[in-house]
């Protein structure tokens, strides 16, 4: 069994809002290990980006642990958290607004470096900024200019080589192809794939295009409300989804094939996501199962592994 | 089925400071009494502003309508006067927009934006108008309208919004609804449930929907025809499953290419189509795809094909389907 490179235990992350406590993040523990795409799925207001940041402590968590290299990440005093640090990176879901339009493309791609002091002079700053622009497909004479003289793919890409500044072990992508066209976001996952075989990366993927996420992951995680649902590998739960909520965001998926969206069942869910402030005990799912049992609106269901590999949290299997 | 809009020839432009853009180009299809015609492309290809030109709610200046005709029921929509148009957008054709959070009026009761409508277009007394709004919530299915017409914008869900939104269309009951990406704000669940509303409405009162969206998957749910754009010219157009079971075009081939499909082996690459879409300050004089096609030859840079049949339904812009290209010429396709 290999170790794994991230171990989140239990991480929690609260907001402190006018009518009480949001819980974004309310629990998770699952285990990322090194070279995999572990791909987090969940609709609008689940915690999955909560859930990103919280891992690599842009937020400070409100609980748990994050395990990395035998240490527990969120013990760590501000300077050896920055030492840490460069190991994680991410990349930001809109090319346009992470990008700070008045800084050139070398400015921008140098800025990790720049922090972490991490050039002798010069030259070799700008040496280093051009091998990572050529890794990215873009090249020396886009160095000179500004975020706004790049499409979105192009802007994605500037991005991508920025986080590799550091040669991190661990990217978080949050949603990184969501403002792309197609045939662009083809460009970019191939990329991504490309990098991590080259580097050896490892990737948390958030996205709510679960056909993208089945093509990328090894393993999925969904969530719903802060909670975990399942976790499995990806042509497992894909195959085999065991929670209600798995099934019925899967059967959403609009296919582009005419003949198998004429003949398919959809699970239809009924309602939208409730506000996930000062939420009740119970299944965070219940208002909208179909299959709900009376226990489920009085105790949480565990998230236990049910066949090997494949972890649920469901009353009712 | 009769034909309820016909575009013929249609190109919009826009002044700018830096030159024209030329958005739309050249462009005709029709839409029958109760079909629903899918317009795909990527961002910038004109699918939007194709229907914005329909409901002519594009601003003029910087927009002007170059060539060509819109005609609906008949009669030619660029030749009517404000006033006139305005009584068609009211009555008979009615569009949804991509942003619910947006096309509300935040400081406006969500009853009385139904309501305004109602009393403008049908003439109808506050308190019938105040009945018909109750009416049209349920009929989109909001819980409890009587109680949701007096609330705001803000007190609504997203997916609710659209449902609003949708209401809102439907208050004229109009011969013809414009759905500029209406979902793509929306998650998985909430799409599911918005595109069943729509065609439940469409079976029950008898419409003709024109939907704008990038996505492949919701077209082939929704959509009987297919009118593929790029670079504000259409490429390829056929009933839904012949675009995708036997799409001629390399843009279309590529396009359908481009979205993982859910029983695709993860080792194999996504086919990407490298480069981006032209400028269209200066449209390329020959293909507009001619920069990114695997398949380009020499004629392509130098003159944009004509239109070439594959069936009565069905047909592609592309000098490998012309009738004299060789089989060898056509790779993939």
């Amino acid at each position: 069994m290999t170790v794994p490179l991230i171990s989140a235990k239990n991480i929690k992350k609260y907001f402190d809002v006018g009518e009480g406590k949001l819980k974004a993040v309310d629990g998770l523990t699952f285990d990322i290990y090194p070279g995999e795409t572990f791909g987090l799925v969940g609709e609008s207001g689940c915690g999955k980006s909560t859930a990103g940041r919280t891992i690599i402590r842009l937020y400070d968590p409100t609980d748990g642990e994050l395990i990395f290299n035998g240490r527990n990440i969120y013990d760590l005093s501000i300077n050896e958290m920055r030492e840490v640090r460069k190991n994680f990176q991410m990349i930001f879901q809109d090319p346009y607004a992470s990008l700070n339009p008045r800084m050139t493309v070398e400015d921008i791609v140098a800025e990790p470096l720049d922090i972490h002091k991490s050039y002798t002079n010069k030259e070799e700053r700008r040496e280093r900024v051009i091998e990572l622009l050529k890794l990215v497909g873009l090249n020396e004479e886009h160095s000179m200019r500004f975020p706004h003289e790049f499409s979105g793919g192009q802007r994605q890409r500037i991005g991508i080589a920025r986080a590799l500044a550091l040669n991190p072990k661990f990217i978080v992508c949050d949603e990184p192809i969501s403002a792309l066209d197609v045939s662009i976001q083809a460009q970019v996952v191939n990329l991504l794939k490309e990098l991590q075989i080259k580097f050896g990366l490892t990737y948390l993927f958030i996205a709510h295009d679960l056909s993208m996420v089945r093509y990328i992951s090894d393993r999925v995680g969904v969530m719903y409300l802060g909670h975990m649902m399942e976790l499995s590998h990806s042509e497992e739960l894909y195959k085999n989804p065991l929670h209600p909520y798995t099934k019925a965001l899967l059967s959403a998926i609009p296919i582009p094939d005419p003949d198998i969206q004429r003949n398919r069942k959809r699970i239809m869910l009924h309602g939208d996501v409730p506000s996930p402030i000062n939420i009740k005990e119970g299944c965070r799912f219940v208002d909208r199962c179909t299959h709900a049992l009376d226990i489920c609106r009085k105790q949480t269901p565990k998230f236990e592994e049910r066949i090997k590999g494949h972890f649920v949290a469901c009353h009712n299997l | 089925m009769k034909t309820l809009l016909e575009v013929k020839n249609l190109s919009v432009s826009f002044k700018t400071f830096f030159g024209e853009v030329e958005a739309v180009r050249n462009i005709s299809f029709d839409v029958g009494s109760s079909e629903t015609v899918a317009i795909v492309g990527e961002s910038g290809c004109g699918k939007s502003v194709t229907a914005n030109s329909i409901m002519q709610l594009l601003p003029m200046p910087p927009a002007f309508f170059k060539n060509g005709q819109i005609i609906f029921n008949g009669k030619n929509l660029l030749d009517k006067s404000d006033k006139e148009m305005e009584v068609v957008r009211g009555n008979e054709i009615s569009m949804i927009f991509q942003d619910p959070m947006t096309s509300l009026n935040p400081t406006m009761k969500i009853g009385k934006q139904i309501v305004e409508g109602l009393i403008r277009h049908q003439r109808l007394s506050k308190s019938e108008a105040k009945k018909k709004a109750v009416e049209m919530l349920n009929l989109v299915a909001v819980p409890e309208p009587e109680k949701r017409v007096n609330q705001y914008p803000h007190e609504f869900s997203g997916g609710m919004r659209q449902r609003v939104m949708i209401a809102l269309a439907m208050v004229s009951t109009p011969r013809l609804l414009i759905a500029d990406e209406p979902t793509t704000a929306l998650d998985v669940t909430v799409q599911a449930q918005i595109l069943e509303l729509m065609k439940e409405i469409q079976n029950k009162l008898e419409m003709a929907i024109i939907l704008i969206t990038h996505d492949l998957g919701v077209v082939a749910d929704m959509s009987d025809k297919v009118i593929v754009m790029y670079a504000g010219q259409i490429l390829e157009e056929g009933l839904t499953d012949e675009i995708f079971k036997a799409p001629c075009h390399p843009y279309t081939i590529k396009l359908l290419a481009s979205v993982p499909s859910l029983n695709m082996s993860r080792n194999e690459p996504l086919h990407s189509i490298d480069g981006t879409p032209p400028d269209l300050y200066i449209p390329p004089k020959g293909c507009s795809f001619y920069d990114r096609c695997e398949n380009a030859m020499k004629i392509c840079k130098d003159y944009m094909p004509e239109f070439h049949s594959r069936s009565a339904t069905h047909r592609s812009r592309c000098w490998l389907n012309h009738p004299m290209a060789k089989d060898s010429e056509r790779g993939e396709s």
